[in-house]
């Protein structure tokens, strides 16, 4: 074990390897706020990636309601009561990430699921917290509450599947940081299953070796973002490289959402995993439930969300997701306009902060038809 | 009363103390272990060319220095015999596992596995695998690999028999697909990624249950180009019996030549039950197996191992023989009181 800084934990950590970073670092920030649950990206990721026999519980992407909703079952709460208690001070985490909390015999905590758990990828779907009692209204946050979790491999900095493999078959790519199984390397001990705490990592029932997210590598090659993000209806998804805290490029829209506004928080950041998709955390729900999900930061990225119709900059960022499916290399914001633009510097999407407001006559002369109010 | 008393203790103490030797005479082991010259080689373990042979015992221990460890021996020992027939040469690995685990299908199931390891080279390479420049050359049976040999292949439908899909990508055939036939396209097969990308546990066309792997240390296994090991394993009554044959002399450098009159050979054996897989082994250390050219000796037909449940180890035989006496004494004390104070009470 060597000693290795994790800006999400505010301190250094134990991690079997030393700090390496990639040329660049794949990331991506949700806005949980705006997801429905449509399961397009799950079954985007489904087509282009675990449509093989052998494949079929496998789910490199998928979209579960919190609080009971679970893919494969139970696989938060599980981990959290092996860490034992997560205390944070202030921005920094005090309790033990999985590796500090491994037993003598392992590299990281963790388990390997029943069978039976990944049964039931929509266990829970649409489960609110509780029942509503008659009279109760809405409040902010909401008294009864759910959520929309969506979860990818986290193509973590200091990855546990890594950490764990006694073969190396899994590598960070050094151009890029996604996170990969070497498919001929490979023995399928499942140690990697074993010690991601998301379950990120599969096993193929037919070929018996363990497949991940590859964050659509292909498509990221040629400068195009990955199938869930651009299927996505709800257009709650942007991908872009983030940068060490010490180092930010506030031209990159997810740096900018992570680092300069902080409006998007990593998943589990207690886990020491350095992970790379960041949550802009839903408003409704109370922030002692996601901070322990997300961290220290949520009050502050609730009240910075709340206000971004006044921030044209962190609005322009906002609304570029999902609004190309070219990859987003840098951002600006001018006169009422979010562009977007490319590796070479060629902008690739343009998205006014305010929507044109068109108002037309009721009755179409052109076409001798009346209007339906369609809104 | 004391006179039952004296029996009891008397009956007691014989039982320990034939116990005792008992225990002796199995802890005694042949010095060391001997490849004997028979007409021939049978994959079958239960074959008598097999049974003529004193199996060899061997202890193993917990794989505990490299990550990730067995805490616990499950099998504490294995049961080696040796055949040639001067051009090949077979081992029998013989332990006890109550389950059989066959399948490694689940995402959560693993199988149960047995390997031989030889040195490569002069030097005798560390017992974990070797080390850059000192190889080792292993040969790995896998009761999977096995099952899909005696079975066909393993795979979902074996697992859950109401298993149904509509379609996959490529497929040739019509739901319920046949497997592997309809899978076989070149578009389709690139749909399994191990396949695809040429790893041997990913076919579905397996000639033998034992993979040929060399290694120079922890996490360097290698799959041999030249897979020359045949074998066979059989389960039954709570025991593996697992056969490996290979030639005594193999065409390239990197396969550990048996030709000379010696070599050095080490066990390893996972518990599928017990989720050992890789590094979560038990293993023994180097054995030394002398290479004879005569068969063995004419009385030397042996018991099979003793079971009662598992395999006694001398260690068990030592507590038992302890514990005898310590009761026999216990209970001896008991009836000279009785016969002392009872008659009074």
């Amino acid at each position: 074990m060597v000693k290795v800084f994790n800006w999400q934990i505010n301190r250094e950590m134990e991690y079997p390897y030393a700090h390496t970073p990639p040329a660049k670092q794949f990331a991506a920030v949700f806005d949980i706020n705006k997801c429905i649950a449509c399961q397009t990206c799950t079954m985007a990721c489904k087509n282009a990636w675990t449509a093989g026999r052998g494949q079929e519980y496998m789910l490199f992407n998928n979209v579960e309601t919190k609080p009971y909703g679970f893919y494969p079952m139970g696989w938060d709460v599980n981990i959290l009561r092996l860490l034992g208690p997560q205390t944070w001070r202030g921005p920094t985490y005090t309790g033990k990430t999985i590796f500090e909390a491994a037993p003598a015999d392992r590299a990281a905590v963790g388990y390997i699921p029943e069978n039976e758990d990944w049964a039931n990828p929509n266990i829970g779907e649409d489960e609110a917290l509780g029942t509503i009692d008659g009279g109760a209204y809405f409040t902010l946050p909401h008294p009864v509450w759910s959520f929309y979790l969506q979860r990818v491999c986290n193509h973590c900095t200091y990855p546990g599947c890594l950490a764990a493999c006694p073969r190396k078959a899994i590598y960070k790519r050094p151009e890029d940081g996604i996170v990969l199984v070497d498919q001929e390397r490979c023995r399928g001990y499942r140690e990697c299953t074993r010690s991601c705490p998301f379950k990120k990592v599969m096993y193929n029932q037919v070929t018996r070796v363990a497949e991940k997210c590859l964050a659509c590598y292909p498509r990221i090659e040629q400068g195009l973002q990955p199938y869930c993000t651009v299927t996505c209806i709800g257009r709650i998804r942007v991908n872009g490289w983030i940068h060490d805290p010490k180092q930010v490029d506030p031209e990159s829209p997810v740096d900018f959402m992570v680092h300069v506004r902080k409006v998007a928080l990593p998943l589990y950041p207690q886990f020491g995993l350095g992970v790379n998709i960041y949550y802009v955390p839903p408003i409704h729900v109370p922030p002692r439930y996601l901070t322990q999900m997300f961290g220290p930061g949520v009050e502050r990225a609730i009240d910075t969300y709340r206000r971004a119709k006044d921030d044209p900059e962190l609005l322009g960022a906002l609304l570029l997701m999902g609004a190309t499916p070219r990859w987003i290399e840098k951002f600006r914001v001018r006169d009422g306009i979010a562009m977007g633009y490319d590796a070479r510097g060629a902008e690739i999407v343009r998205v006014p902060l305010t929507e044109p407001l068109h108002i037309r006559p009721a009755f179409d002369a052109a076409r001798a038809v009346y209007r339906q109010n369609i809104t | 009363m004391r006179r039952w008393g004296i029996a009891s203790v008397s009956v007691v103490a014989l039982v320990s103390i034939a116990l005792s030797f008992g225990g002796v005479a199995l802890a005694q082991q042949p010095p060391q272990l001997v490849s004997y010259r028979m007409a021939s080689i049978p994959l079958d373990p239960t074959d008598r060319a097999w049974t003529d042979v004193r199996p060899h015992p061997v202890p193993l221990m917990t794989q505990a220095l490299a990550l990730p460890k067995l805490t616990a021996v499950t099998v504490p020992i294995v049961w080696v015999r040796s055949i040639n027939d001067g051009t090949n040469i077979g081992f029998q690995v013989e332990w006890m596992d109550s389950t059989r685990d066959a399948h490694a299908t689940q995402p959560n199931q693993f199988r149960d596995a047995a390997a031989l390891m030889f040195p490569v080279g002069e030097v005798l390479p560390n017992i974990c695998m070797g080390t850059p420049g000192q190889m080792t050359n292993m040969w790995h049976w896998k009761a999977d690999w096995q099952e899909d040999i005696d079975r066909g292949f393993q795979e979902i439908r074996e697992q859950f028999p109401n298993f149904f899909k509509d379609n996959y990508p490529y497929v040739t055939g019509v739901a319920p697909f046949r497997f592997p036939a309809d899978f076989l396209a070149p578009e389709a097969r690139a749909y399994f990624p191990g396949l695809a990308a040429g790893n041997p546990l990913s076919r579905f066309d397996r000639v033998t249950p034992v993979e040929e792997v060399n290694a120079i240390g922890f996490g360097t296994l290698t799959h041999r180009q030249s897979q020359e090991v045949i074998g066979r394993g059989v389960w039954a009554n709570g025991r593996w019996q697992v056969t490996f044959v290979r030639t005594l002399a193999p065409a390239d450098a990197e396969a550990t030549s048996l030709t000379g009159a010696e070599t050095r050979v080490a066990f390893a054996v996972w518990d599928g039950a017990q989720q050992q897989v890789g590094a979560r082994k038990q293993l023994s250390n180097y054995v030394t197996t002398r290479i004879s050219p005569a068969g063995p000796p004419a009385a030397a037909a042996p018991p099979a191992p003793p079971v009662i449940g598992t395999v006694i180890s001398w260690q068990a035989i030592l507590i038992i023989a302890l514990l005898i006496p310590a009761l026999a004494g216990t209970m001896g004390w008991i009836f000279w009181w009785r016969s002392e104070h009872g008659a009074r009470g």
